[in-house]
Order: C-alpha cells, then sequence, then structure tokens
C-alpha cells in the first residue's frame, strides 16, 4: 500500500502541476498586513472580506481542476459517490448543510468551521504532495481568515475569540491518521467539496456581516 | 516552476504508472461489459428489457432538487404510485431509507424540499416496487452541488455599441439578469455565464467565453444579417449547464450616412459664395494688381511670322532661307500637293535674288514673264514656271501661281500676257519702287526702267491687281493711281523681291510700311476700280506703293512730294485710272531697299493669248484667277 501511494503519489505530481502551473500567475494573494508592518495600510473589513473570498475562489478552482483531472485520467466509474467507503476525515467537523443553515449559525460558529476546515486541509494536501503550494495557499487563507475574525473582534461583531490560538492540531480529532489511509482520488474528492463549503460559508459569513445589497 | 520540471523528469514514470491504472481501469470495465452482456444475452431479445430508473435528479438553486424516473420497459409499473422512491442520505450514522419527501406522479417526480435538502451530502435514490419487493439495484447516488443546473439567465436584451467605418460590420452589447431562483448576490452561487449566438439560417452556434458578469459585447456582426442569441449558465466550477434561454434576434440595417454628406454640402455653398464676394470686391475696387491677377489680360495673338530684323538691310539670305521652309523659324513648309488639287491657285516660282549683287537683269525667271508669255532672256520662255515642282511654301498670298498643267502653256502664257494688259506699252517696265528719300540721306528716288527692249519686263513675282478681264482674255491689271512711268534711265538696281510682305495686300503693306520707314512705295488702293478698256493701257496699271504716310494709300499726287521723276499718265489715261488696286506684285527690291513694280508691258497680247475672248470680269488683282475665270479660261 504505501508503495502504491508512492507511486501514485508521482502521478499527482503531474496533475497538481498541470493545474498549478496555470494557476500559478492567477493566484496573487495580497500579503495581509500583520500588526506593526510598515508601510501597510489597514484595510476595511469589506476588503477582508473581499480578498478573502476571491481566494477561497481560487483555491476551489484549482481543486475542481485537479478533481476532474484526475478523474480524467484514471476514468473512475461513475457512480464513485454512493462508495460508502469514501469518507472524508473532515466528516467529523459539524457543518450547515444548507444555506439556511448557514445563515442561521451564529457568526462566531461559522468563521469556527470555516477555520476548522482550513486547518484540517493544511497538513493533508502536504502529505500529498510537498512541491505543490496547495497547502500552501490554504494556510494562507487560513492566516486570512484569522486575519478577518481578529478584525471582527475588534470591531465587536463577534464576542467570543475564535479558538485561532489554539494550536491547529487540537481542532482535529484524535483519529487523525484517518486521513492518510485515504486514496487520492478521495483527498482530492474531499478537499473539492470542503474547498466549496469554505467559499460558501465565507460569503454567507460576508452578506451577513458586511451587508450589501442583494444579501 | 520547480514543479514543472519534476513533471518533465517524471514524465516517464508517469506514463507507466498512467498505463497501470488504465489497464486496471480497462479490467474494470471489461467485467461490467461482461456482466451487461451476460445479464442480456438472457433475454435474448433485441432490446433488452430496461428496469426502472432514474432518468435525473436536478437541483435548480442548490437548496431544493427534484428527480424524475422512469419505468423502463416495465410497462406494468408505470401507473401512478407503482413504484416508489426512497432516498438515502449519507451525512450522520443513521443509514436508512426514506421515502420521497413529495411526489408529482404526473411528472414521476420526487420533489425535495428546503428541508429534505442537505449540500455537500451524498444522495442515494432507489427505486421499489410499490410490495417493497423488488429493489431495483441501481442505486443513483450524488451530492446536491454537483448536480445544480441553474434556471436560465433572464431579461436578455442588446444595445447598439457602434459601427465600423466601412460600414459593414457594427458591435453589440447583450446585458442580462441572473435567473431569479439562483441566490447570486448572498453569493450562495456563483454563477458563469456563456452566450451563443449564429446567423439567422445559421446551424452552428458560435460560443463565447464563460465569464461571470451580466454583459457581454459580441464583435464583428455584419450588417444587413439577422443574428439569433441565447444564453445560459452553470456554477463556476462545476460542470453542468442550464437550460438555454428565449432567443433574441440582433439586426441592424444600413443607415445612410446623411450626417457626413451634410457638412461637405454646407462646406462647399459657402466656399464658393465666399469665394464670389471676395471676388466682386476686387473687381469693384478696380485694384490694378488685383485685376491682373483675377483677370489677367488677353495677350495678342502671335503669328508666327518672319522676323522684322530679317527684313532689314542685309539679311535677305536668311529671309530667303526661311521663308523657303528652312529652319526652325521658317514658315510652315506645306506639302506641295497641298494645292495640287485647286488649280486656280497658282504659284510663282520666287527667284532669290542677291540683294547686294544688285543684279537687274535676274527677271529671266520671273513668273511674270512667264506669266504674260514674254520671252524670257534665257531659255526658258515657255517655261511659264508651271513646273509642278513649284512648291512655293507660303500661303495663299494670291500670287500667280502655277497653272494646272492641263491647260497648255501657250493659253496660259498668252493668258498671263493679257493679265497684265497695263503695261506700259513703251515697253518699259515701270515698277516704281521709291524710297522715300531721307533727307538725311538724301538718296534719290529709284525708279527702275527697264529698258530692255521687247524684254521689259522686270520681275514681276508679285502681285498686281487685275482690274479687269478682257473678253479676248486678256487680263486688265487694275491702274495705279498714277502712272508713274519712269523716264530716266537711271540705273535701277534690282534688289531681291520681297517675297512674302507685298503678297500679304495693301493692308499689310501698308502695315508694314510703318515698319519700314525706309521704303517708300506707291500703292494703289483702286477699290472701285471701274470697268476699264480691256485694252491696255499705258501705265494705266501701274501699281505704285505709297510709302507710308499714315496707313492709308495716297493717291499718287502724295508722292509727287518726293519723286519728282514720276512719268505721270496723260490726262485722259488719268481718267482711266481707276483707283489703286489692292495688290501689288513686288518684282525687287533694289539696292537702295526700293520696291520695284513691274509695270505691265504695252507690246501686243503675247500669242498665247487663248482663242476665245473673255468676258468682262470684274478687275481682279493680278495674278488671281477667280473660279469664275477660270472657266472662260480654260480651253
Amino acid at each position: 500500500m504505501p508503495g502504491n501511494i508512492r507511486s501514485v503519489s508521482a502521478v499527482r505530481v503531474v496533475l497538481l502541476c498541470l493545474v498549478f502551473c496555470r494557476r500559478l500567475t492567477i493566484i496573487g494573494a495580497a500579503p495581509i498586513c500583520t500588526n506593526g508592518q510598515a508601510g501597510c495600510h489597514v484595510l476595511s473589513l469589506a476588503n477582508l472580506f473581499d480578498r478573502v473570498i476571491q481566494h477561497s475562489a481560487r483555491m476551489h478552482g484549482i481543486s475542481n481542476d485537479l478533481h476532474s483531472e484526475f478523474e480524467q485520467y484514471f476514468l473512475p466509474s461513475k457512480n464513485q459517490v454512493g462508495r460508502v467507503s469514501r469518507n472524508c476525515h473532515t466528516s467529523t467537523i459539524l457543518t450547515p448543510n444548507g444555506k439556511e443553515n448557514a445563515q442561521r449559525m451564529a457568526r462566531e460558529e461559522l468563521t469556527e468551521v470555516i477555520l476548522k476546515l482550513l486547518v484540517a486541509w493544511g497538513d493533508p494536501l502536504w502529505h500529498f504532495h510537498q512541491t505543490l503550494e496547495m497547502s500552501d495557499m490554504v494556510h494562507e487563507l487560513r492566516k486570512g481568515v484569522e486575519k478577518v475574525a481578529e478584525k471582527m473582534q475588534m470591531l465587536g461583531i463577534i464576542v467570543n475569540s475564535v479558538s485561532s490560538q489554539a494550536s491547529p492540531e487540537a481542532l482535529l480529532p484524535s483519529d487523525s491518521a484517518e486521513w492518510r489511509l485515504m486514496k487520492d482520488y478521495d483527498l482530492l474528492y474531499c478537499f473539492r467539496r470542503d474547498s466549496n463549503k469554505v467559499q460558501n460559508y465565507l460569503k454567507i459569513l460576508k452578506c451577513r456581516i458586511v451587508p450589501e445589497h442583494g444579501c | 516552476m520547480y514543479c514543472c520540471l519534476s513533471q518533465i523528469s517524471s514524465s516517464n514514470s508517469l506514463r507507466k504508472l498512467k498505463a497501470i491504472h488504465q489497464s486496471n481501469a480497462v479490467l474494470a470495465l471489461f467485467f461490467s461489459v461482461s456482466n451487461l452482456y451476460l445479464s442480456l444475452s438472457f433475454c435474448h431479445c433485441l432490446s433488452a428489457p430496461i428496469e426502472p430508473h432514474f432518468t435525473e435528479c436536478v437541483s435548480r438553486d442548490q437548496e431544493t432538487f427534484r428527480c424524475w424516473w422512469s419505468p423502463g420497459t416495465f410497462h406494468n409499473l408505470s401507473s401512478p404510485g407503482a413504484l416508489r422512491v426512497f432516498y438515502l442520505k449519507k451525512d450522520s450514522a443513521s443509514r436508512e431509507w426514506k421515502e420521497c419527501p413529495e411526489y408529482i406522479h404526473s411528472n414521476r417526480e420526487c420533489f425535495f424540499d428546503v428541508n429534505h435538502t442537505s449540500v455537500w451530502v451524498p444522495y442515494c435514490m432507489q427505486l421499489r416496487s410499490q410490495d417493497n419487493v423488488n429493489f431495483f439495484n441501481e442505486d443513483y447516488c450524488f451530492t446536491v452541488e454537483n448536480i445544480v443546473r441553474p434556471d436560465p439567465p433572464v431579461s436578455l436584451n442588446w444595445t447598439l455599441l457602434n459601427i465600423s467605418p466601412s460600414g459593414l460590420s457594427y458591435d453589440v452589447m447583450v446585458n442580462w439578469e441572473p435567473p431569479p431562483s439562483a441566490d447570486v448576490g448572498a453569493g450562495w452561487m456563483r454563477v458563469e455565464y456563456e452566450i451563443q449566438y449564429r446567423e439567422r439560417n445559421a446551424t452552428n452556434w458560435e460560443a463565447l467565453e464563460m465569464q461571470p458578469r451580466t454583459q457581454q459585447t459580441i464583435y464583428g456582426l455584419h450588417i444587413g444579417k439577422e443574428y439569433e442569441v441565447h444564453i445560459r449558465c452553470r456554477m463556476q466550477a462545476f460542470t453542468k449547464f442550464g437550460e438555454f434561454s428565449d432567443s433574441i434576434f440582433i439586426q441592424v440595417t444600413e443607415i445612410p450616412s446623411r450626417e457626413t454628406t451634410l457638412p461637405l454640402t454646407l462646406i462647399l455653398v459657402f466656399g464658393i459664395v465666399g469665394i464670389l464676394i471676395l471676388i466682386m470686391l476686387i473687381v469693384v475696387s478696380q485694384q490694378r494688381r488685383f485685376m491682373m491677377i483675377l483677370l489677367p489680360p488677353v495677350p495678342a495673338p502671335k503669328i508666327k511670322g518672319i522676323d522684322p530684323e530679317l527684313l532689314k538691310k542685309g539679311k535677305l539670305d536668311e529671309l530667303n532661307f526661311i521663308l523657303s521652309g528652312g529652319g526652325m523659324g521658317g514658315l510652315p513648309a506645306y506639302a506641295p500637293d497641298f494645292y495640287q488639287d485647286e488649280p486656280w491657285v497658282e504659284f510663282i516660282e520666287v527667284d532669290a535674288e542677291d540683294a547686294d549683287t544688285g543684279e537687274k537683269e535676274d527677271n529671266q525667271g520671273s513668273d511674270t514673264q512667264r506669266l504674260l508669255g514674254l520671252p524670257q532672256p534665257a531659255s526658258h520662255h515657255m517655261n511659264i514656271g508651271c513646273s509642278n515642282t513649284v512648291s512655293f511654301p507660303d500661303d495663299d498670298s494670291g500670287r500667280a501661281s502655277c497653272y494646272d498643267h492641263d491647260v497648255p502653256e501657250q493659253d496660259t502664257v498668252m493668258l498671263m500676257a493679257t493679265l497684265l494688259p497695263g503695261q506700259p506699252e513703251d515697253g518699259e517696265a515701270s515698277l516704281i519702287v521709291e524710297r522715300a528719300p531721307t533727307p538725311e540721306r538724301g538718296e534719290r528716288p529709284l525708279i527702275q526702267t527697264q529698258t530692255t527692249g521687247p524684254q521689259t519686263w522686270v520681275n514681276t513675282d508679285f502681285y498686281a491687281q487685275v482690274s479687269n478681264v478682257m473678253p479676248s482674255g486678256g487680263v486688265v491689271l487694275s491702274p495705279g493711281q498714277q502712272l508713274r512711268i519712269q523716264e530716266s534711265t537711271s540705273a535701277t538696281e534690282e534688289e531681291t523681291q520681297k517675297k512674302g510682305k507685298e503678297s500679304e495686300g495693301s493692308e499689310e503693306t501698308e502695315g508694314k510700311k510703318q515698319k519700314e520707314p525706309q521704303f517708300q512705295l506707291l500703292v494703289s488702293t483702286a477699290r472701285q476700280i471701274s470697268t476699264p478698256p480691256i485694252s491696255p493701257m499705258p501705265g494705266a496699271e501701274y501699281q505704285t506703293i505709297q510709302h507710308p504716310q499714315p496707313a492709308e494709300t495716297k493717291p499718287a499726287a502724295a508722292a509727287e512730294d518726293n519723286q519728282s521723276p514720276y512719268i505721270l499718265p496723260d490726262s485722259p489715261q488719268s481718267q482711266l485710272f481707276a483707283p489703286v488696286s489692292d495688290y501689288t506684285v513686288v518684282q525687287e527690291v533694289d539696292s537702295q531697299h526700293s520696291l520695284l513694280l513691274n509695270p505691265p508691258p504695252h507690246q501686243s497680247p503675247p500669242p498665247c493669248l487663248p482663242p476665245h475672248p473673255l468676258k468682262a470680269l470684274p478687275a481682279m488683282p493680278v495674278g488671281y484667277i477667280t473660279p469664275d475665270l477660270l472657266g472662260n479660261l480654260s480651253p
């Protein structure tokens, strides 16, 4: 099994590179200012949200391309979804499954869910392939969301501090080695799903916090 | 980009792994196909029975979804309620099949409302028979976000952006609204749109690039053609498109560009009016300078003639050269046969004479002598000069030209002789060419007389006006104003004849007089030429060219002042003097630049007279034979 995984990992390199090298130029995540950084002006919350949402959209796009190319190359049967064995390692994280659920959820909870997801995906992606920048992107997005949470906290929008200070590993369930067992295709499938979740949650969060027409 | 470098290095391993996976996939496919074949082979039918199955499950807004099923070939199960839909949500530990929350049997549709819809959760659908006995194996599993097909956009419309300068193509901006069912505003669904268009009668659609904005430009549509446009959308980063919207039609017909022509015409009109006003102002103000610019004076016609300088003394060679047609400044050389067809036009050969030599007796080839049939001093007495080679390159100057060679020379000679009946009987040529003795010069007028006896001809190559034609065929030269017969025998010096100048006629001679003050000629400008008797009259036909007094020829009385040695005719003769003829033949110009006119001889009419008499004809210049005369003359 490990040998199989490693042999496939080389394939993953190709796939990810195909997608990445195309998208690398597109992804131009603007650096988010840390405190005390000179020459960096503070951004408004709406602007922060926009940046983060943009980033998450790109991430979802890349994950989608990866998944579809993987599917195209290896011709899996159509109904992979029906396989019961598919079980994402993030399935334990309770996430709202609908628009109303997400809108009804408290902002703090929603923010926390987002962060949990992002945290959960940092390591697996890194382990998926070290040279890919996908995990870096996830890390960047996580930091961005944390910034947003801090800003919201500063503005008094959310009360409880998000457990950003806590170590990321604490968020994961104890059985964190589960993701190592996932197949590559499942990994990509799960990542695609979770990136879509993150994107949608961020949008809903922004619509609730920064009101704009259409929300 | 080190990832791509690693790609290159691992391409080989990729191929191997790909091959392995492909082989695995092929094996799986083979097994599934074999299974299908086996299942189908049981039937022994052409069309294998199709089990009830789900045709499709679709969500429009990612909040609800619906599933449709079909009974397949099991028609006994097509009745509503014969088949039941069960689903399984794999979101929680509880994995139990639930029945469809809402049936729409008319459509064979199962609708899942918001409460029963969970996104990112796998669903599996199952058809069961009514009695829950038969489970149809095929499970249809999906997640809601993967089956989203958004509704088509609404409010599709277009506006014209611009038309190309050539007027053949145009650009159009198309606008639309996102589908109302998709919550795009809240960001729950992010949608991208695809526009397709085609010409009215085309079969293939042109698809533009997908983009998430609600407007797009279509470039390069052709004027006059009708285009059909529709649009559809899908979720970003997903694969399933929604339905196409209703088509709209775009057509732009040619617009006549009147705007461009209108200012042009205005500019033209104003420009013309302005220029006209300006011209009027200039004309009215009479500014000389502007007038010269606007309305330049018409230049006087410049007839290419002979440089008057050449007429001065000592340049007769050049003059002859020019007159003979040579040189650049020469007179146009007519073709010899230019006048061949007109027998009445006769050329007289002009002999170029050297002025300095002052030969007097060069009248041997004179046409007048030939004309009059007088014996020539030279041999060619009968040579009236009617050689056909005479091709005098001059315009019709009225000189007596050579007859048509049909006419016998004899007659011609006789005719010629009669043409000049007014020759002095004494046979003296009385060419009176005088020069006004300028006081300073004190030259004596020259009177040339021909005392050569029977040969009294001086070169009369130029004209003498014929005043009348005798019945016998002779021509009466119009009498001069006075007959000036030279009595003195002063040596006359002949000079080369003027060719072109005198032939012009009196008017020109008058004009010439002005130019050549040195010459004095007595001109006979007898307009009313009475019908003089045909008989030759002594001295009646003299032609004297008067030197210029003011441009009218005066009677010879005026010349009396200058010349004493004129021979005045007798008074009775003077009666017979018709007014001075228009033409004068100047035979020569003597050394003193006097024009010498030959008097007609007085001898008997030359033997060449035509036998038949001539009718009395009005006087005509010497040398001319008018066409009606010609009829009389020719035998």
